[in-house]
Protein backbone atom coordinates (compact mmCIF):
# COMPACT_ATOMS: atom_id res chain seq x y z
CA UNK A 1 0.00 0.00 0.00
CA UNK A 2 3.11 2.28 0.35
CA UNK A 3 3.66 1.72 -3.44
CA UNK A 4 -0.02 3.44 -4.08
CA UNK A 5 0.64 5.79 -1.88
CA UNK A 6 3.73 7.10 -3.32
CA UNK A 7 2.14 7.50 -6.83
CA UNK A 8 -0.67 9.43 -4.86
CA UNK A 9 2.03 12.05 -3.76
CA UNK A 10 3.68 11.84 -6.82
CA UNK A 11 0.55 12.91 -8.98
CA UNK A 12 -2.71 15.20 -8.41
CA UNK A 13 -4.85 12.84 -10.65
CA UNK A 14 -4.31 9.36 -8.12
CA UNK A 15 -5.83 8.88 -5.16
CA UNK A 16 -4.56 6.05 -3.18
CA UNK A 17 -6.99 4.46 0.12
CA UNK A 18 -4.92 1.63 2.28
CA UNK A 19 -8.45 0.06 3.40
CA UNK A 20 -8.39 -2.07 6.56
CA UNK A 21 -10.80 -5.23 4.85
CA UNK A 22 -12.21 -6.56 7.84
CA UNK A 23 -13.81 -3.22 9.01
CA UNK A 24 -15.63 -2.57 5.59
CA UNK A 25 -17.16 -6.33 4.66
CA UNK A 26 -19.52 -4.71 2.05
CA UNK A 27 -16.90 -3.04 0.35
CA UNK A 28 -14.87 -6.12 0.64
CA UNK A 29 -18.03 -8.16 -1.03
CA UNK A 30 -18.21 -5.88 -3.60
CA UNK A 31 -15.09 -6.09 -5.13
CA UNK A 32 -15.01 -9.81 -4.39
CA UNK A 33 -11.74 -9.43 -1.92
CA UNK A 34 -10.74 -12.84 -0.63
CA UNK A 35 -6.66 -12.79 -1.01
CA UNK A 36 -4.99 -9.55 0.42
CA UNK A 37 -3.16 -7.10 -0.74
CA UNK A 38 -6.05 -6.64 -3.64
CA UNK A 39 -5.91 -3.47 -5.36
CA UNK A 40 -9.12 -2.35 -7.23
CA UNK A 41 -8.30 0.75 -9.22
CA UNK A 42 -10.75 3.15 -10.40
CA UNK A 43 -14.05 1.37 -8.71
CA UNK A 44 -13.25 -2.10 -10.47
CA UNK A 45 -11.74 -1.11 -13.72
CA UNK A 46 -8.74 -2.53 -12.90
CA UNK A 47 -8.21 -5.37 -10.15
CA UNK A 48 -4.52 -6.68 -8.99
CA UNK A 49 -4.16 -9.35 -6.22
CA UNK A 50 -0.62 -9.21 -4.67
CA UNK A 51 1.85 -7.06 -3.48
CA UNK A 52 3.07 -5.69 -6.95
CA UNK A 53 6.28 -3.83 -8.03
CA UNK A 54 6.24 -0.34 -9.32
CA UNK A 55 5.87 -1.47 -13.17
CA UNK A 56 3.18 -3.75 -12.26
CA UNK A 57 1.13 -1.09 -11.03
CA UNK A 58 1.89 1.01 -13.90
CA UNK A 59 0.86 -1.70 -16.29
CA UNK A 60 -2.66 -2.31 -14.46
CA UNK A 61 -3.42 1.39 -14.32
CA UNK A 62 -2.66 1.90 -18.05
CA UNK A 63 -5.00 -1.46 -18.72
CA UNK A 64 -7.76 -0.02 -16.54
CA UNK A 65 -7.81 3.53 -18.37
CA UNK A 66 -7.32 1.47 -21.34
CA UNK A 67 -4.14 3.26 -22.30
CA UNK B 1 1.95 7.14 28.87
CA UNK B 2 0.00 5.82 26.29
CA UNK B 3 -2.33 2.50 25.94
CA UNK B 4 -1.26 1.75 22.26
CA UNK B 5 2.32 2.52 21.85
CA UNK B 6 4.99 0.85 24.06
CA UNK B 7 8.10 1.68 25.06
CA UNK B 8 10.59 0.16 22.35
CA UNK B 9 8.02 1.54 19.88
CA UNK B 10 7.41 5.13 21.42
CA UNK B 11 11.66 5.37 21.30
CA UNK B 12 11.53 4.45 17.87
CA UNK B 13 9.51 6.55 16.31
CA UNK B 14 10.62 9.98 17.91
CA UNK B 15 14.05 8.75 16.34
CA UNK B 16 12.52 8.03 13.08
CA UNK B 17 10.41 11.32 13.32
CA UNK B 18 13.65 13.51 13.76
CA UNK B 19 13.74 12.89 10.25
CA UNK B 20 10.72 14.67 8.99
CA UNK B 21 11.10 17.82 7.19
CA UNK B 22 7.75 19.63 6.21
CA UNK B 23 4.88 19.32 8.79
CA UNK B 24 2.46 16.56 8.36
CA UNK B 25 -1.05 17.45 9.19
CA UNK B 26 -3.07 13.78 9.94
CA UNK B 27 -6.63 14.30 9.70
CA UNK B 28 -8.31 11.83 11.34
CA UNK B 29 -12.42 11.69 10.49
CA UNK B 30 -14.54 9.91 12.96
CA UNK B 31 -18.28 9.23 13.51
CA UNK B 32 -20.07 8.61 16.28
CA UNK B 33 -22.53 5.96 14.48
CA UNK B 34 -21.48 2.50 13.56
CA UNK B 35 -18.01 3.19 14.13
CA UNK B 36 -16.30 0.18 15.81
CA UNK B 37 -12.58 1.65 15.99
CA UNK B 38 -13.20 5.27 15.75
CA UNK B 39 -12.09 5.57 19.19
CA UNK B 40 -9.04 3.69 19.07
CA UNK B 41 -7.53 5.23 15.67
CA UNK B 42 -8.34 8.49 17.19
CA UNK B 43 -6.36 7.57 20.27
CA UNK B 44 -3.75 5.90 18.59
CA UNK B 45 -3.22 8.78 16.20
CA UNK B 46 -3.13 11.01 19.23
CA UNK B 47 -0.09 9.03 20.47
CA UNK B 48 1.81 9.45 17.76
CA UNK B 49 1.21 12.79 16.73
CA UNK B 50 2.79 13.63 19.99
CA UNK B 51 5.71 12.28 19.53
CA UNK B 52 6.98 15.15 17.02
CA UNK B 53 6.50 18.66 16.80
CA UNK B 54 6.47 18.74 13.12
CA UNK B 55 3.03 16.32 13.42
CA UNK B 56 -0.08 17.97 13.90
CA UNK B 57 -3.37 16.09 14.62
CA UNK B 58 -6.55 17.30 13.64
CA UNK B 59 -9.97 15.36 14.18
CA UNK B 60 -12.85 15.65 12.34
CA UNK B 61 -16.10 14.92 12.90
CA UNK B 62 -17.91 13.76 9.99
CA UNK B 63 -21.70 14.58 11.23
CA UNK B 64 -20.45 17.58 12.88
CA UNK B 65 -18.48 18.31 9.65
CA UNK B 66 -19.76 17.35 6.94
CA UNK B 67 -18.41 20.02 4.44
CA UNK B 68 -14.83 19.00 5.85
CA UNK B 69 -15.80 15.01 4.85
CA UNK B 70 -16.88 16.11 1.49
CA UNK B 71 -13.62 18.38 0.69
CA UNK B 72 -11.47 15.49 1.38
CA UNK B 73 -13.79 12.93 0.08
CA UNK B 74 -14.14 10.93 2.91
CA UNK B 75 -17.51 8.78 3.49
CA UNK B 76 -16.12 5.84 5.55
CA UNK B 77 -15.32 6.00 9.15
CA UNK B 78 -12.05 5.71 11.04
CA UNK B 79 -10.46 7.59 8.16
CA UNK B 80 -6.89 9.06 8.25
CA UNK B 81 -5.49 11.69 5.56
CA UNK B 82 -1.98 12.49 5.54
CA UNK B 83 -1.03 16.57 4.28
CA UNK B 84 1.72 18.21 3.42
CA UNK B 85 2.78 21.64 2.86
CA UNK B 86 4.10 23.28 -0.04
CA UNK B 87 4.89 26.38 -0.02
CA UNK B 88 3.29 27.10 3.00
CA UNK B 89 0.21 25.83 1.91
CA UNK B 90 -1.28 22.28 3.11
CA UNK B 91 -1.78 20.44 0.46
CA UNK B 92 -3.80 16.90 0.26
CA UNK B 93 -1.83 14.45 -2.17
CA UNK B 94 -4.62 11.90 -1.62
CA UNK B 95 -3.27 9.54 0.48
CA UNK B 96 -5.75 8.01 2.80
CA UNK B 97 -6.22 5.15 5.60
CA UNK B 98 -9.79 3.73 5.88
CA UNK B 99 -9.76 1.82 9.07
CA UNK B 100 -7.51 1.24 11.76
CA UNK B 101 -4.15 1.44 10.69
CA UNK B 102 -2.87 -1.09 13.01
CA UNK B 103 -0.11 -4.19 12.22
CA UNK B 104 1.75 -3.67 9.01
CA UNK B 105 -0.58 -0.89 8.31
CA UNK B 106 0.77 0.87 11.19
CA UNK B 107 4.41 0.70 9.47
CA UNK B 108 2.82 1.26 5.79
CA UNK B 109 1.14 4.89 8.04
CA UNK B 110 4.73 5.63 9.56
CA UNK B 111 6.99 5.79 5.92
CA UNK B 112 4.03 7.05 4.81
CA UNK B 113 4.32 10.16 6.80
CA UNK B 114 8.12 10.51 5.86
CA UNK B 115 7.62 10.48 2.59
CA UNK B 116 4.55 13.49 2.87
CA UNK B 117 7.24 15.50 4.92
CA UNK B 118 10.03 15.04 2.48
CA UNK B 119 7.62 14.76 -0.38
CA UNK B 120 10.34 12.45 -2.01
CA UNK B 121 7.64 9.15 -3.48
CA UNK B 122 10.59 7.63 -4.50
CA UNK B 123 9.58 6.08 -7.66
CA UNK B 124 11.55 5.56 -11.08
CA UNK B 125 11.72 8.70 -13.54
CA UNK B 126 9.53 6.17 -16.12
CA UNK B 127 6.89 5.70 -13.43
CA UNK B 128 6.80 9.83 -12.56
CA UNK B 129 7.12 10.41 -16.50
CA UNK B 130 3.94 8.11 -16.95
CA UNK B 131 1.99 9.47 -13.43
CA UNK B 132 2.73 13.31 -15.52
CA UNK B 133 1.41 11.78 -18.37
CA UNK B 134 -2.02 10.95 -16.72
CA UNK B 135 -5.17 12.99 -17.88
CA UNK B 136 -8.09 11.32 -16.28
CA UNK B 137 -8.72 10.61 -12.34
CA UNK B 138 -7.20 7.22 -10.58
CA UNK B 139 -8.47 5.49 -7.56
CA UNK B 140 -6.68 3.15 -5.87
CA UNK B 141 -7.75 1.30 -3.12
CA UNK B 142 -6.23 -1.08 -1.56
CA UNK B 143 -7.57 -3.83 0.79
CA UNK B 144 -5.44 -5.47 3.40
CA UNK B 145 -5.12 -6.63 6.70
CA UNK B 146 -3.37 -5.83 9.88
CA UNK B 147 -1.62 -9.53 9.66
Amino acid sequence: MVLAHRFALASKNVTADAIEATEFPELSNRYRVSGVPHTVINEGSGNMVGAAPEEMLVDEIKKALKL
Amino acid sequence: MGNFLDDTITKQLREIFENLQSPVEVMVFTSKKDCEYCEDTSALLEEVCALSPKLHLQKVDLEADAKLGAQYAVTRTPAVALLGQVDGKTTDFGVRFSGIPAGHEFSALVEDILAVSRQQPEISPQTQAFLDSLQSPVHLEIFTTPT
